[in-house]
Order: C-alpha cells, then structure tokens, then sequence
C-alpha cells in the first residue's frame, strides 16, 4: 500500500511534468514560459522527496533540501537575461 | 563603548549565530573537527557580511528577531490559509469567473523583515501575487478583486495576516 | 497505527492530486502570464505541499522525516520566492493583466476602470 501510493505519485508528477513542457513549448511569450518554469521545478522537487521516501534513504533528501533552497537562482538569472536583452532596444515579444 | 559599536558587535554576534545554525543543519555531526571548522567559518563570513545581513538603520532587537511560539502559531495558520484559498482558487479555474486586476495598498507593519514576510505570505497564499514593495507600498495582482479603493483592497487581501504578523514582529 | 498514518497520507496525495489537476488545467485555460501563474501556483505549490506532508507521514526512520521538516519550512520561502521574480519580470517589462469580459466577471462593484 504505502510503496504503491508514493510510485503512483511519482508517476502523477512525471504526467504533470509533461503538460508543463508542453506549456512551455506552447508558450507565446518569454512570461509564459518562465511560468512554465517555475511549477516544473516544484514538481521536480515533490518527485525528489517522494524518490527518497520511498528509497528511504536520506542521501536523497539531501539533494531534494539543497535544489530546494538554491533553484530559484535559475529564475533570476533567466529573467536578468531577458530584461537585459528587451532592454538593449528590441522590442518585448 | 559607545552604541554603534556595541550594536555592530551584537550585529556580529547574531550573524554568527544564524551561520551556525545552519552549518550544523547541512553538516548533521557534532565531531570536534567538524565544529571547528564550522565555527572558524562563521566567524569569517559573519565579519564579512553582518552588514548586509542586518541593515545598520534597523531600529532594535526587536524588529528582528521573531517571538518563537508566535512564529510557529503564523506558519501553521499559513499553511491553513494555503489550502482555503487553494479551494476558492480550483472552484474558479473551473468555473472560469474570475475577476484578475491589480490593487495597491500600505501595509502597517514597520520593520523591513515583517513586511518581506507579509509580501512573502501574500504570494504563497493562490490568488494573490506580490508584484512590487517599496517601503510600506505594495502592489499586488489579485485574482478575484471586489473592489479598488485601497484601503478595502489591503484589508480583504492582507487583513488577517496582518494581524497575526503584528504579533510575532514589532 | 499505520493503517492510520496511511489513510491520512491517501487524503493527502488525493487533494494533492485534486490540486494539481486543477493548476494544470488552469495553466492552459487562461490567456495571460499573471493568471496562469495564479493557476500555475495551485500545482506548484499546494499540491506540492500535499505530496510533502504525506511523504513526511509514510515516512520510516527519523532521519528522513527530519529532512523532509526541513524541505517543508524552506519551501515556504523558496516557492514564493519564484513565483515573485517571475511577476515582477511580467511587471517591469509592462505587460499589463488580461480583464475578462463583463459578463464572466465575478463580484466586481466599482464603476471606474482605473483605481
């Protein structure tokens, strides 16, 4: 019962996971996709510590607690990028 | 000695403290070697950034540093707020009647760490999002607006956090 | 014990599951970035929280339960913190919010259209 329910919500996960991806090659603007983004990562981490639960091994977790606090540096280097390139006289999309 | 110095010193100190704390968080061992090496670095990095860490404008001890029982009491109401506004927030992805718009309010609270807090909870809670602080102004994008006078806006998004904030902070 | 410890993790993962469902839809049914990120938030965040607390409920031993305590209390910083700098990258480059039509709006009372 319990390794079924959390390998049921790793795969939950990965299928959401999947409707991000395409929201983020469907997306119209750079907003979009940055939005795409960020739940992407959060699913990333539910599906890290659902990994090491179910492993039980606290190595695991480890990772999941350091991507966890570090990841939204992606963001901020990704939205610093953009905001740098608008601003260098094109247009927004 | 006089008071900037005595408060750069409890400054130092409370930064070290924190570094600590979270260097036995990661590291999860109490060996002698371990622990010196933690507290040589501490004290490094806290010389180097006490600064940044808390503002030298900040006016006492007590605009940062949190009452503890009240800041567990905000976090476990938080997360009881999350799953209300969670529910508003499915029933209206579902029924589509949705009123998005952009509201600004001040909020009450005087020291810089309550109001990132406020701005904090503000986002983590579905339906609102925090665009913009300066000072006491925030600017908030709030999914199912009423209303765009300011002072109705603030209390019907940040009323109830408010008045629990004011109590973990000055 | 377990049996409990169990059936309060089902109800988690199932309005973890409710949530995520919803955000996801939400993500591909509304127009502009500031409302999918609004729905987007249903997924990433409370269903993500859901999944945290039936795992930190399946789990055996306390070094691991530990660790997950720990993940919840920084994900209450870490995930406002992303939503945030993705709205005010929306907001600084002036893309301004998408306004239904009048007749899906919901309990809107004032008159003018500029606060």
């Amino acid at each position: 019962m319990r390794l079924l329910m959390l390998d049921a919500m790793q795969w939950f996960c990965i299928a959401c996971a999947l409707f991000c991806v395409l929201r983020m090659l469907l997306g119209p603007t750079s907003a979009d996709r940055l939005v795409a983004l960020t739940v992407l990562s959060s699913l990333v981490l539910g599906f890290l510590v659902l990994r090491g639960v179910r492993e039980n091994r606290a190595l695991y977790l480890d990772v999941a607690l350091v991507y966890d606090i570090f990841g939204f540096l992606g963001f901020l280097a990704i939205a610093r990028f953009l905001k740098d390139k608008f601003s260098d006289g094109d247009s927004p999309e | 000695m006089d008071t900037s110095r005595l408060w750069s010193l409890i400054r130092f100190i409370i930064t070290a403290i924190a570094l600590l704390a979270v260097w036995l968080l990661f590291s999860g061992s109490l060996e002698p070697f371990s622990l010196i090496i933690g507290i040589v670095g501490a004290l490094v990095i806290a010389s180097l950034t006490y600064n940044e860490f808390i503002a030298q404008h900040d006016a006492s001890l007590r605009s940062f540093l949190p009452r503890p029982f009240a800041l567990a009491a905000f976090s476990f109401i938080l997360v009881l707020y999350l799953y209300q506004s969670s529910w508003f927030m499915l029933l209206a992805v579902l029924s589509g009647r949705v009123n998005p718009r952009i509201v600004h309010f001040r909020t009450r609270l005087r020291s810089d760490l309550a109001r990132m807090v406020l701005s904090n909870s503000i986002t983590f809670t579905p339906g609102t999002i925090t665009l913009d602080l300066n000072d006491d102004h925030l600017t908030v994008h709030w999914f199912f607006c009423t209303t765009s006078h300011a002072r109705a806006a603030g209390d019907a998004v940040k009323g109830r956090m408010e008045k629990h904030l004011r109590k973990v902070w000055l | 014990m377990t049996l409990a410890r169990e059936l309060l993790a089902l109800l988690f993962f199932a309005s973890a599951v409710i949530f995520g469902i919803g955000g996801i839809i939400g993500l591909f049914r509304f127009p502009d970035p500031y409302s999918r990120l609004q729905a987007g938030s249903l997924c990433g965040t409370t269903a993500i929280f859901s999944i945290f607390i039936g795992a930190l409920l399946l789990s055996t031993s306390l070094a691991v339960a530990a660790r997950v305590v720990v993940i919840m209390i920084f994900f209450l910083v870490s995930a406002p913190t992303g939503s945030h700098i993705v709205a005010r990258f929306a907001w600084n480059s002036g893309l301004q919010p998408w306004k239904p039509p009048l007749s899906r709006r919901s309990g809107y009372t004032d008159r003018q259209d500029e606060p």
